[in-house]
């Protein structure tokens, strides 16, 4: 991975970090992906992805509106003007 | 065979009890990092305490992040609420590897350490939890296991740590890490605990789609299967402790037989990649206003704000969400991230195909107990092949069983039996009878509560 690509990972994965750091974590990466690499090597033939390693049904709970009590609490947690967060300009 | 559960008694006025507690608890603490915060109005339940990565309304739950300072959830987890209604009485937030990225307990502000020396590692991701089960004679600990999580630090603390098969304890209200690896379970000193608070855990939940509705089985295996592959990298003192283990096993009548699975080592890259993948995305929700930390200068852009925020995690964190972005990326998706879904699916087959006539068994953690300084020494590669005994069970949501059975230089190791999906109650149960016949003792004295 040249620093050209690494910097636009950085980019995309919103992560900024001081020159130290980045070298290091851009050493421990390639050693990491280098070592993804023995995925190659198994022979997987015509199985299909296990996104989750049961089968999982899927049962989706009925599209009713419930109110949540807390609202007080929920909006604790952040800073809010009247009822709306306040978040930065998109 | 003893509960603690059932011979809790006070014996004194609920109040003065739980004072008394909580005052030693925290003198504790201050040497072992286990706790991150206590339920001072704790007056009455027997006690259980909850990994921080899983919410309790009103309570600070971190996942042990900076990002996530201040954040009080306004609603507890399903597992929280069911234990609270069959009287237990939450405790405190246990501490852990920064979102559970860790098996050693040291990837977070405050590294947590061994009960049975502290210059040592207490296992991660749930550290506190294992150690907190350690101290703590009546007791009963919430954790969350990922890849190993409640295994590792079960193992290196001497305790008995349960990980259900995926999908059974109902996952609302867990700070995800990986959704489709993540499974609360529990730690306490013997099983027959474990097996009480899982049966007041299971059902299905509405606020968890991956929740099953399933009767989990107690079919006893009379086998167990060795793999051979995973004997390859033991420590020399962790093999000869092991093979005695197997001879006893064949006293109690079990068969022991070795098998191969050539395949198992590439358990660790499809791990890594498939819970990289996901931490990715989960940890994008952490924005610099929704939860904990904030960002205050609302002049900058959406990303330079968002930017901003995720300083906040620490080295591990930031090294994952930037593995994880790159093996979702267009141009490499299929090489890593649908290749290691796909190793899954091969290494689910091989292994259910072992369980179907029996257990499989191994030490839990390939080495003895490593001291804190010598964990920070290693790579990251280093550090991720030593998951090697706990990432199969996980990497394909098997319910598996650590328990302690020996002590190597003071310090206790255990052994780690897997069982078929649903199957969950038979390796409790083998447990149950391990104990039967060799009682675990606290051999040293750690001063438990």
């Amino acid at each position: 991975m040249d620093d050209k690509e690494f910097k636009s990972l950085l980019e995309t994965a919103r992560i900024s970090l001081i020159e130290t750091e980045s070298e290091k974590i851009k050493k421990d990466l390639e050693e990491v992906i280098s070592y993804f690499d023995q995925l190659d090597k198994i022979d997987c033939g015509n199985l299909q992805p296990a996104y989750h390693p049961i089968e999982i049904p899927g049962i989706m709970r009925d599209d009713v509106p419930e109110e949540f009590k807390e609202k007080k609490e929920l909006l604790d947690n952040t800073k809010t003007h009247r009822l709306y967060v306040i978040g930065p300009e998109v | 065979m003893k509960s603690y559960i059932a011979e809790f008694d006070t014996k004194e006025k609920p109040k003065d009890y739980y004072n008394k507690l909580l005052e030693n608890l925290k003198e504790k603490n201050r040497e072992l990092n286990a706790f991150n915060n206590f339920n001072d109005s704790l007056h009455g339940g027997f006690p259980f305490s909850v990994k921080d990565n899983i919410c309790v309304k009103g309570v600070e739950s971190t996942a042990s992040s900076k990002i996530l300072k201040t954040y009080k959830p306004p609603f507890n987890a399903t597992v929280v609420e069911r234990l609270q209604k069959n009287n237990f009485g939450f405790l405190g937030k246990t501490n852990m590897d920064e979102f559970g990225f860790g098996s050693f307990g040291i990837n977070c502000e405050a590294p947590a350490h061994n009960p049975f020396n502290s210059d040592y590692v207490a296992g991660g991701s749930s550290s506190g939890a294992a150690i907190a089960t350690a101290i703590l004679k009546y007791h009963v600990a919430v954790a969350e296991s990922t890849g190993g999580s409640i295994s590792s630090p079960a193992a290196f603390c001497g305790v008995v740590g349960f990980t259900p098969t995926y999908g059974v304890v109902s996952r609302n209200g867990l700070i995800d890490y990986a959704n489709s690896l993540d499974k609360i379970g529990f730690m306490a000193r013997s099983a027959i605990d474990v097996r009480k608070v899982l049966n007041m855990s299971t059902g299905r939940d509405t606020k968890d789609t991956t929740s099953l509705d399933v009767r989990l089985t107690d079919e006893p295996k009379i086998q167990f299967s060795v793999i051979n592959q995973l004997m390859n990298g033991l420590d020399g003192k962790i093999r000869s402790a092991f093979d005695k283990f197997l001879e006893k096993l064949k006293g109690m009548d079990y068969k022991v037989n070795y098998v191969d699975l050539k395949e198992i080592e590439a358990a660790i890259p499809a791990y890594y990649v498939i819970s990289a993948a996901e931490a990715s995305t989960n940890l994008a929700r952490y924005t610099g206003f929704k939860y904990g930390f904030k960002v205050n200068d609302f002049s900058k852009k959406y990303n330079d704000f968002f930017t901003e925020a995720r300083k906040q995690f620490g080295a591990e964190a930031k090294r994952r969400i930037i593995l994880g972005t790159f093996v979702r990326s267009a141009s490499v998706k299929n090489r890593y991230y649908i290749r290691a879904l796909k190793v899954r699916a091969m290494l689910n087959e091989k292994m259910r195909r072992i369980l179907r006539e029996s257990f499989i068994v191994s030490p839990t953690m390939p080495i003895t107990t490593p001291k804190i300084a010598d964990i920070e020494k290693l790579s990251p590669v280093q550090n991720y092949a030593l998951d090697i005994l706990t990432i199969p069970p996980n990497l394909c949501g098997l319910p598996h069983i650590s328990f302690p059975y020996d002590y190597i230089g003071g310090m206790p190791i255990g052994a780690q039996v897997i069982g078929e999906h649903f199957n969950d109650y038979a390796v409790i149960s083998f447990v149950e009878n391990w104990e039967r016949k060799f009682k675990y003792k606290f051999r040293y004295n750690i001063g438990a509560l």
